[in-house]
């Protein structure tokens, strides 16, 4: 096993080349894009590619656009930090290709056709003869995927940063560009590292969207969904092979891998005072990922978080961000490694550690029968809800209590050496004597936060229903089953992207359960964990070159979702709003130049809001995503599939499911304290809520209003040529 | 309230009859997917007695193999024999962008034979 870090500079450049040879390449697919638009009807072309595309352009674009960043950054995290769980989390993506593609796919694509429908809103207007439906439905949209785009250019450009932190021309740009937006108050607060991605990944997607229209878009996803699989494919039996080189003559390595799982205990997070070990009075940068030990019996390894520096003349640094490996396992990997350096020159202050445990996985199991019983267990309910009765006399005693706010403080629930003592059931070298078995193995996943675990059985029927159904309901996905050429099309489409998913997503679960064995420690930034993976793999069977093309797989996740959703707001702009409601008759050259002008003001709008972007990224693609799904799929359903829905049940059913779905999160303001953290209505999450809401106002509005024009019927449920 | 003068049911577009029954069967697959795969995973991957000696199939939780696993490989059989024994290839209706193209034309109409 070999320290990431020794290897991160070498593959860096890897890294580097491969994102400038991806970027050469989608630049040519842009510029030959936009050759197409000639001689076709711009707004078609430019936003539907005049609804041409065939089975692997549709399938991958479809599969590329769904599989957000997070699938590449988000999900191995979550793997990495939750385990086999993760399983069960994206269990639904069994049935995600047939339901996001299969439920609405032929019928809006059909309608579509019969409206000259070019988005989402002109169905909605046409098919309803509204025209203030069209414009609710645009408002809607703008709305959420503004938010969304901002959201997407950030998560774009950390991972960029990710990608080429460690490359020279890189660091030596930060240096200089945090000199020059010193004292600019728009900059204010913004990392220069972080401001160069942004610009460098922002004006490239804005570049190739603008000039080469849906054509470009499209078929950057096609490269980009082949980089993705080809990416996770490589990455599978590397994983596996590594992890079965410790397996003992019999075991399998996934068998192996599951094995070491089971005695798996989550680590604990805190802050340390960090000394110099020796007497020099130069500057020491205690450096994110370094090793240390503390000495004891058995010895205490500790990761650092976050950067920090003990200034010259100064003997300590306090309060550094360190997190503890408790998996003895672990521990004895990471220091037999003769790879692993260990900061020798650096020691942790034992009375300043202030370690606090997982919310669900950090707690003894004292009769070691694997589960949490009676005066152990945080919230099941034995009524020792906060302040455990750890040492079952039925009271709290010093060290044991915990404030209110449900998360275990370790300086409440230590003494003041920062060690649990013996009467909280550890040891003094601060380990847990019984911990909890099979915490990775087994649902609901360990986590530092949430007191019933990550996936609890509500959550686990909400996602299921999230990646599935959520998931047809949106907007973008609408867009490209309107762009379809002909059925037969789409049926090979569901299939190929039915076998494209199960090559990404069960694959990565393996991966990253791998990952816990082959690099421990990395929950200190569990976001990185994709690209350390990466480069763990391919340098330890000397391809380091390789890595570049792994690492451009999240990359170009993002970017295939990011450039959708660009377009999607230029065209609802364009299309929706000056063309169908300023001025019908517009001519194409104007139309070409309002799109290219949009598509760029949009873009370049997006990027300036993520100069200093909101904060909980992950939360507002979340909130979004639902949102639209919540506003969109009920009244898309039923304006296609029942003849007797009319525009104010449907008007009624969107902003029904909006506004639902809107207030579980404003009531996640008084519950939680937090826009973000929704109230969750009968434990389901908002979008549950949302949708039930919106299906059952649309239907209901619909029987209480007059029926549809008859003409209208006619038109969209009837044969044309009658007989 | 209706007393309307449209065609019978009969009378229906054939392509929005396929697809409101092909959407019917694929909102019925889901169902059978999720009541599966959710109770299965809870009832076997949820309060394990004896973690230290878990069930394992091909090396991952037993738990997890038949509960998503498995059914994972049911799921594309099912969506390949939907795909292509019981999905109908319905007429869409004309593209309304050809008609105002007036040179280019679509090239290639790749392997249009042989479905059904």
């Amino acid at each position: 096993m070999t320290n990431i870090m020794l290897f991160a500079a070498g593959s860096s450049n890897a890294a580097l080349w491969t994102f400038l040879i991806y970027m050469l390449a989608v630049f040519s697919l842009a510029a030959f894009s936009n050759k197409l638009l000639k001689g076709k009807n711009f707004l078609s072309e430019y936003f539907l590619g005049s609804r041409g595309l065939g089975v692997w352009a549709f399938a991958l674009t479809f599969a590329a656009t769904s599989a957000s960043g997070g699938s590449f950054t988000g999900f191995p995290s979550k793997i990495y930090t939750h385990g086999w769980v993760l399983g069960l989390w994206i269990g639904s993506y069994i049935v995600v290709p047939i339901c996001a593609m299969g439920l609405l796919g032929k019928r809006i694509n059909q309608v579509a056709r019969i409206s000259s429908s070019i988005t989402v809103p002109d169905i909605l207007r046409d098919r309803f003869r509204s025209v203030s439906f069209g414009l609710i439905a645009v408002s809607l949209i703008v709305f959420f995927m503004a938010f969304n785009l901002v959201a997407q250019f950030k998560s774009g450009s950390l991972i960029l940063k990710t990608l080429v932190l460690d490359v020279t021309v890189f660091q030596n740009a930060s240096t200089a560009v945090s000199g020059w937006i010193q004292g600019v108050s728009f900059f204010e607060g913004v990392d220069a590292g972080y401001l160069i991605c942004l610009l460098t990944f922002g004006v490239a997607v804005i570049v190739y969207t603008t000039y080469g229209g849906f054509h470009a878009v499209v078929w950057t996803d096609v490269m980009q969904g082949i980089v993705m699989v080809v990416g996770v494919l490589i990455m599978l039996p590397l994983a596996l092979m590594l992890v079965g080189k410790d397996a003992p003559e019999g075991t399998g390595s996934l068998q192996y891998a599951t094995q070491q799982m089971v005695h798996m205990v989550p680590p604990e997070k805190g802050t340390a005072t960090i000394h110099r070990a020796n007497n020099e009075e130069t500057k020491v940068v205690v450096r994110q990922g370094d090793w240390l030990t503390l000495s004891a019996e058995p010895v205490r390894l500790f990761r650092v978080t976050k950067e920090k520096e003990i200034a010259a003349g100064s003997a300590s640094v306090a309060a550094v961000p360190v997190l503890e490996i408790m998996t003895p396992a672990d521990i004895k990997r990471v220091l037999e490694n003769k790879d692993t350096s260990i900061r020798s020159d650096l020691r942790v202050d034992l009375q300043s550690l202030q370690m606090t445990a997982y919310m669900f996985g950090g707690e003894e199991d004292r009769n070691g029968n694997g589960q949490l019983d009676y005066g152990e267990d945080k919230n099941k309910n034995g009524e020792l809800d906060y302040g455990e009765d750890k040492n079952k006399n039925g009271q709290l005693d010093d060290g044991e209590d915990q404030n209110n706010n449900g998360q275990l403080d370790g300086a409440e629930d230590r003494n003041n050496n920062g060690q649990l003592d013996g009467a909280e059931d550890r040891n003094k070298n601060g380990k847990l004597d019984h911990p909890q078995k099979g915490l990775y193995v087994t649902g609901p996943g360990p986590d530092p936060n949430q007191m019933n675990g990550f996936l609890p059985l509500s959550l686990a029927f909400s996602f299921f229903f999230m990646w599935a159904i959520s998931g047809s309901g949106q907007p973008s996905s609408m867009v490209r089953l309107m762009a379809f050429k002909d059925a037969m099309t789409l049926r090979r489409s569901i299939f190929t992207v039915a076998m494209y998913y199960s090559m990404i997503y069960f694959p990565l679960v393996i991966i990253f359960c791998c990952a816990r064995i082959l690099l421990p420690g990395m929950e200190n930034e569990p976001d990185r964990i994709m690209p350390a993976m990466a480069v763990f793999l391919t340098e330890n069977i000397g391809l380091g070159w390789l890595a570049g093309l792994l690492v451009a797989a999240p990359f170009a996740a993002v970017m295939s979702t990011v450039d959708s959703f660009l377009l999607m707001i230029s065209s609802s702009l364009v299309r929706d709003i000056y063309q169908r409601n300023i001025d019908p008759k517009v001519k194409e050259k104007t139309i070409k130049i309002l799109s290219y002008v949009f598509t760029l003001i949009v873009g370049v709008g997006a990027m300036l809001g993520a100069v200093n972007p909101p904060q909980f990224l992950q939360d507002i693609i979340v909130y979004t995503g639902s949102g639209l799904a919540a506003a969109f799929l009920g009244p898309m359903v039923f304006a296609l599939y029942w003849p007797r829905s009319n525009a104010g049940g449907s008007i009624a059913g969107m902003l029904a499911g909006f506004a639902a779905h809107l207030s579980m999160y404003c009531g996640g303001i008084l519950a939680n304290d937090s826009f973000f953290q929704p109230y969750r209505l009968f434990n389901f999450d908002p979008i549950i809520i949302g949708l039930v809401t919106s299906f059952t106002v649309t239907y209901v509005a619909t029987l209480l209003t007059e029926p549809p024009p008859e003409d209208l019927v006619r038109k969209y449920f009837y044969k044309t040529k009658e007989s | 309230m209706s007393s309307s003068s449209l065609p019978d049911k009969d009378q229906y577009d054939p392509t929005f009859v396929n697809s409101r029954r092909e959407a019917i069967v694929i909102f019925g697959s889901w169902v059978v997917a999720l009541i599966w795969a959710v109770p299965y995973c809870y009832l076997n991957g949820y309060n394990v007695a004896d973690p230290e000696n878990i069930k394992t199939v091909l090396g991952m939780p037993a738990w997890l193999f038949w509960g998503i696993a498995a059914p994972w490989i049911v799921a594309n059989l099912f969506t390949t024999w939907f795909c292509f024994a019981y999905m109908k290839d319905d007429d869409l209706g004309v593209n309304p962008d050809e008609e105002v193209e007036t040179d280019s034309q679509q090239e290639e109409d790749e392997d249009e034979e042989g479905n059904e």
